[in-house]
């Protein structure tokens, strides 16, 4: 386009300086659209996959599917510990608009939420905002089914089922299986090393961690591995379509068999009935624990979904310490149970079991009198195990020593802390000489040396001696097995694998001294202190024993007056260690009765109810009670003779009768 | 039609013949674009024509007869017209700074019965008018270098600070650039563009420090390295990359992008229209829009060429690097080359004040191309009358 010539030059000058300019523009407009086109290339075309891939992470997500935890079985195969459908209402705090308004809808159709308000909002703010809270769990059906058919209507709220830990036999495994429970903080920094999903599936609201026994300390093992539901999301996180094809199934957790017997143990814990204490049986030829009672127990199934703080305060506050597991986390002078080790020391270093010693029921030594519970006249070791002689046992204990005492002790599991997986478990103190010079060196330099007249205490299971329920069971076992030094077994199998230790070390103990001690026990039954108690009933199977009466310590330190009468706090504890049949051992057992009383009146008839089901669950023994065919009575000497087999020649069986017992008949 | 000068008297001034004037092709170029941003708006509001789409093309019908209208309005109104709307401009920026609402944390609304609108638009206009008015009573001795050039910075520099006070840095920015463009076009001594990019490199760091906003700071801080915070305010950039890089050659599908449409992709129908485009229609797509962004300035500067008159030339080449400038900033703001500064890519982008100011300059740049042998007297007044 030809255009005419202008007059100014001024004029022609700016139009020339424009179109030069405007030239530079354009070329800096298209350099820039170049420079455009070329990020967009490296964008989409050198870099496209990476971001396709930050994309796809952007669009699918996976929504965590919790794992169902583990079972724990008995050793028969019975559920102790298993998971039931429950119910549930659930917010989806992102969902909602004002939580109030949804709160009060939710109330118009489930009017108990109403009185939970309180926590529920405060589980809301404690909660992440991704992760739904529960409203309402344990739902009745007709509840369920009236929620859902509203839930539609209010945005937010979602009834679905959930898995909820079911404990089916109430409180008779509450210590030894424990309980789950809500994760705490503390939980969550004890947590170490975990992956994101481990992250996830311990902030899930549905997923409860073990808090006490064995659930706590297998709870790796029985937790499992979540899985997924691959989801689209949009960038609120909201779910817009499922992709089920994607779905990773969850794992289950492992199940976990015990040892134990739930016949066995429930029938300790019938046995108990609200009295307190603890009763631990083994197997004597596998170590296995057959049952491992803490009395009184709890009902874990109140951990699950959050016990009602006035629940707990009233289990908090019982004087009887329900929370406490008794058979491994607490400690108690073993009073006269301990005379067994006393006599197997004294065996084992040299002592000779015909040594007389005479009870007048007072004893002056060392500047005191020592007393006896009886004037029991003149006796040999056997005997005064037999009656239970205290001023034997003070003389005794003197002619061995504790360092001797103590070591014997030791081999037979007292003071011991056992690996049975479950955590707490208390070591208790078997005093000797070393012990004391440590224990003492910085509380009382003064008090460093070990002093004669502590070593009579110390005989008959008093003074510093302080054991657990276990560890005497573990004692009366291995007396029982006499070969070897069994360890207790509580899990047989972790999700199939085998766990039971099969091979045991010797145990370092004369056979003969054992026997004898045995036989001693196996009299304390037919004639002495338990003559009236122990007894099975079970024709030729008889029960061997020891009883023990320990003066108590109140937990708050105080002492406790001699006796089973007067303050509870204050009475004696009341033990029985037993293995039966006295002939063939096959179950040894403790029984404590906190501030029982006497062992031979509140502990030994126990003892004889748990042993009886056991012996009767035995084919073995059940065998051997039927087959007494009363046609072989008629020209073999009766059967009630193997009892007595256990006897030494020199074993007199006209014992004075127990002192225990003839304080108290009417037990 | 007649397209010489040497067409018989008031030949031009007839209606049929200044409408055979306009540029159809340009005007069909502007339509395909928009046509396509429809399209992409109809997509990201999920495959509707509701909430965006329906809208956008009832504005740009709209937007497109009064283009139409502006290209037939004799120059020497807009020449008359400049510094009134200028002063007008300057006087609502004003009144903002007094009486405006306060929306999103910034004040730059006035409200006029019930209609929100930002005056800060006008000024994009404005300024160019205004401008191209001074120079073209302006020798190119004084254009180039002289005491004069004291005016058109100041008539830069006071609506900027105003913009910027409100604050919006992005308008400021582009109203400064604007004007700045209109000087280098009118002539302005390389040596002073040389010194003032000497200046602004020095002084863009200190303003960083003690002008700036918090916001403001964090933006340009997020640019700078938007991984580091990338659920914050480096969200924006990282999840416009992600939308852009996953499309791919050809792109996921109209309706398809996951990023759209799932809303990880912020601003979706607005800022970050482009990396919806991008991911839905893909480097094809992108790249066409590009080459129609890239046809349709190149066509506008060449129509202000053509024009006999310095203001026409000014004004039209004004006009349109305004548009440059959206259209690059928001480019590179989209693919992470710029700093988030709220600035919609002209047409594409869902939004009826900048796309009446976008379509109002191109009615001018038409203007211009229809009435380009018009001689406009060198000095008038603002009052005089045309007949």
């Amino acid at each position: 386009m030809a255009e005419p010539s202008l007059v100014f030059t001024d004029v022609n000058e700016r139009q020339g300086m424009f179109t030069r300019r405007v030239f530079l523009m354009g070329g800096f407009v298209a350099f820039g659209m170049f420079a455009l086109t070329g990020r967009l290339a490296h964008l989409q075309i050198l870099q496209g996959s990476k971001y396709s891939k930050l994309a796809a992470a952007n669009q699918f997500n996976f929504r965590l599917i919790p794992p169902p935890r583990g079972n724990i079985y008995d050793r028969n195969g019975k559920l102790i510990a298993g998971n039931r459908p429950s119910f549930r209402v659930m917010i989806e705090t992102n969902e909602v608009k004002n939580i109030d308004d949804t709160l009060d809808e939710v109330s118009y159709v489930l009017p108990q939420t109403l009185s939970s308000r309180r926590r529920i909002l405060r589980d809301i703010n404690q909660n992440q905002r991704s992760v739904p809270t529960v409203i309402a769990s344990d739902l009745s059906w007709e509840d369920f089914s009236h929620v859902s058919l509203y839930a539609n209507d209010i945005p937010g709220v979602v009834a679905d089922m959930d898995e909820v830990r079911a404990y089916y036999y109430g409180g008779a495994f509450s210590h030894v299986v424990g309980y789950v429970s809500k994760i705490s903080q503390k939980d969550l920094t004890d947590e170490t090393g975990v992956s994101q999903t481990d992250f996830n599936l311990l902030h899930h609201p549905s997923f409860r961690i073990g808090k006490q026994g064995i659930e706590k300390a297998f709870d790796r093992d029985l937790r499992g591995t979540p899985g997924g539901r691959k989801v689209e999301v949009d960038s609120r996180g909201k779910v817009v379509a499922d992709d089920e094809e994607g779905n990773i199934a969850p794992v289950p957790g492992k199940d976990v068999v015990l040892t134990l017997d739930a016949d066995i143990q429930s029938r300790a814990v019938e046995v108990f009935g609200q009295e307190s204490g603890s009763a631990v049986m083994m197997d004597v030829r596998t170590g296995e624990v057959l049952c491992m009672t803490s009395s009184p127990g709890f009902d874990p199934n109140l951990f699950v979904s959050g016990i009602s703080s006035k629940a707990y305060k009233l289990l908090a506050d019982y004087d009887h310490i329900p929370l406490l597991d008794k058979a491994l986390s607490s400690t108690f002078p073993p009073g006269s149970t301990f005379k067994t080790m006393v006599a197997l020391a004294a065996l084992e270093n040299g002592y000779d079991p015909n040594t007389i010693h005479v009870c007048n029921r007072h004893w002056p030594w060392g500047g005191r009198v020592w007393g006896c519970d009886d004037a029991h006249g003149a006796l040999n070791l056997h005997q005064a195990i037999v009656t239970s002689c205290d001023i034997y046992f003070y003389q005794c204990a003197l002619s061995v020593g504790p360092d001797k005492i103590a070591a014997m002790a030791r081999k037979f599991g007292l003071g011991d802390i056992f690996d049975i997986g479950i955590a707490g478990q208390k070591a208790g103190i078997v005093p000797d000489s070393a012990w004391k010079k440590k224990y003492f060196a910085k509380r009382n330099p003064a008090n460093t040396k070990w002093f004669p007249g502590e070593t009579p205490s110390m005989g008959i299971g008093q003074g510093y001696t302080n054991l657990n329920p276990l560890q005497l069971c573990v004692m009366v076992a291995r007396l029982a097995n006499g070969r070897k030094a069994l360890t207790p077994q509580l899990v047989k199998s972790v999700g199939g694998v085998d766990r039971v230790v099969k091979e045991f070390p010797d145990l370092p103990a004369d056979p003969a001294h054992i026997d004898f001690v045995r036989a001693a026990m196996a009299d304390v039954v037919t004639s002495g202190t338990a003559a009236r108690t122990g007894k099975l009933d079970l024709g030729p199977i008889m029960m061997a024993g020891k009883t023990g009466t320990a003066q108590a310590y109140d937990y708050k330190g105080g002492r406790g007056a001699h006796g089973a009468v007067g303050d509870w706090k204050l009475r004696d504890h009341a033990w029985f260690v037993a293995f039966a049949p006295a002939d063939a051992p096959r179950f040894a057992m403790s029984v404590l009765v906190q501030h029982g009383g006497f062992g031979a009146a509140s502990a030994a008839p126990k003892a004889r109810e748990i042993m009886r089901l056991a012996l009767l669950k035995d084919p073995e023994t059940q065998k051997r009670i039927v087959s007494i065919n009363p046609a072989d009575l008629v020209d073999k000497p009766l059967p009630a003779d193997t009892s007595t087999d256990g006897i030494p020649p020199n074993g007199n069986p006209d014992v004075v009768p127990s002192p225990a017992a003839t304080g108290h008949k009417s037990v | 039609m007649v397209d010489s000068a040497l067409s018989r008297p008031g030949q031009r001034e007839r209606y049929d013949s200044k409408l055979a004037q306009i540029d159809w092709v340009f005007v069909g170029l502007l339509a395909t674009l928009t046509g396509i941003g429809i399209l992409l708006l109809y997509s990201v509001g999920g495959m509707k024509w509701e909430p965006w789409a329906f809208k956008q093309l009832v504005t740009f019908c709209a937007c497109m007869a009064f283009m139409l209208l502006l290209a037939l309005v004799d120059l020497r109104v807009w020449l008359m017209g400049a510094y009134w709307f200028y002063g007008a401009s300057l006087l609502l920026l004003v009144a903002v700074e007094a009486v405006g609402d306060v929306r999103m944390g910034a004040q730059r609304w006035l409200s006029v019965g019930g209609f929100g609108f930002q005056p800060s638009e006008f000024m994009k206009l404005a300024i160019v008018l205004a401008l191209a008015r001074f120079y073209h009573e302006c020798s190119a001795k004084d254009a180039n270098w002289s005491w004069k050039l004291l005016f058109p910075a100041a008539m830069i520099g006071v609506p900027a600070v105003l913009v910027m006070h409100q604050p919006d840095l992005g308008t400021a920015v582009l109203i400064s650039l604007t004007g700045l463009a209109v000087m280098i076009l009118a002539g302005l001594n390389w040596k002073v563009i040389a010194a003032g990019a000497a200046a602004a490199a020095v002084a863009i760091p200190l303003a960083f420090e003690f002008v700036l906003h918090e916001y403001q700071r964090q933006r340009i801080l997020t640019f700078l390295n938007p991984e580091e915070d990338p659920s914050g305010s480096g969200y924006h950039i990282l999840q416009s990359k992600i939308a852009m890089g996953s499309g791919g050659l050809l792109g996921k599908g109209l309706g398809l992008g996951s990023q759209s449409q799932l809303n990880f992709l912020p601003e979706k129908h607005t800022d970050f229209i482009m990396a919806a485009v991008c991911e839905e229609l893909g480097f094809a797509g992108g790249f066409m829009i590009f080459l129609l962004y890239g046809a349709i300035i190149l066509m506008a500067l060449r129509m202000a060429s053509l024009s006999h008159s310095h203001f026409g030339r000014l004004a039209a080449a004004g006009a349109t690097a305004t548009f440059a400038l959206y259209v690059l900033i928001n480019g590179a703001m989209v693919m992470g080359l710029f700093p988030v500064v709220g600035v919609p890519m002209p047409l594409v982008s869902y939004g009826g004040s900048a796309m009446l100011m976008v379509m109002t300059g191109f009615g001018l740049v038409l203007g211009v191309k229809v009435h380009r042998y018009q001689e406009l007297p060198r000095q008038a007044s603002i009052f005089q009358r045309f007949e």
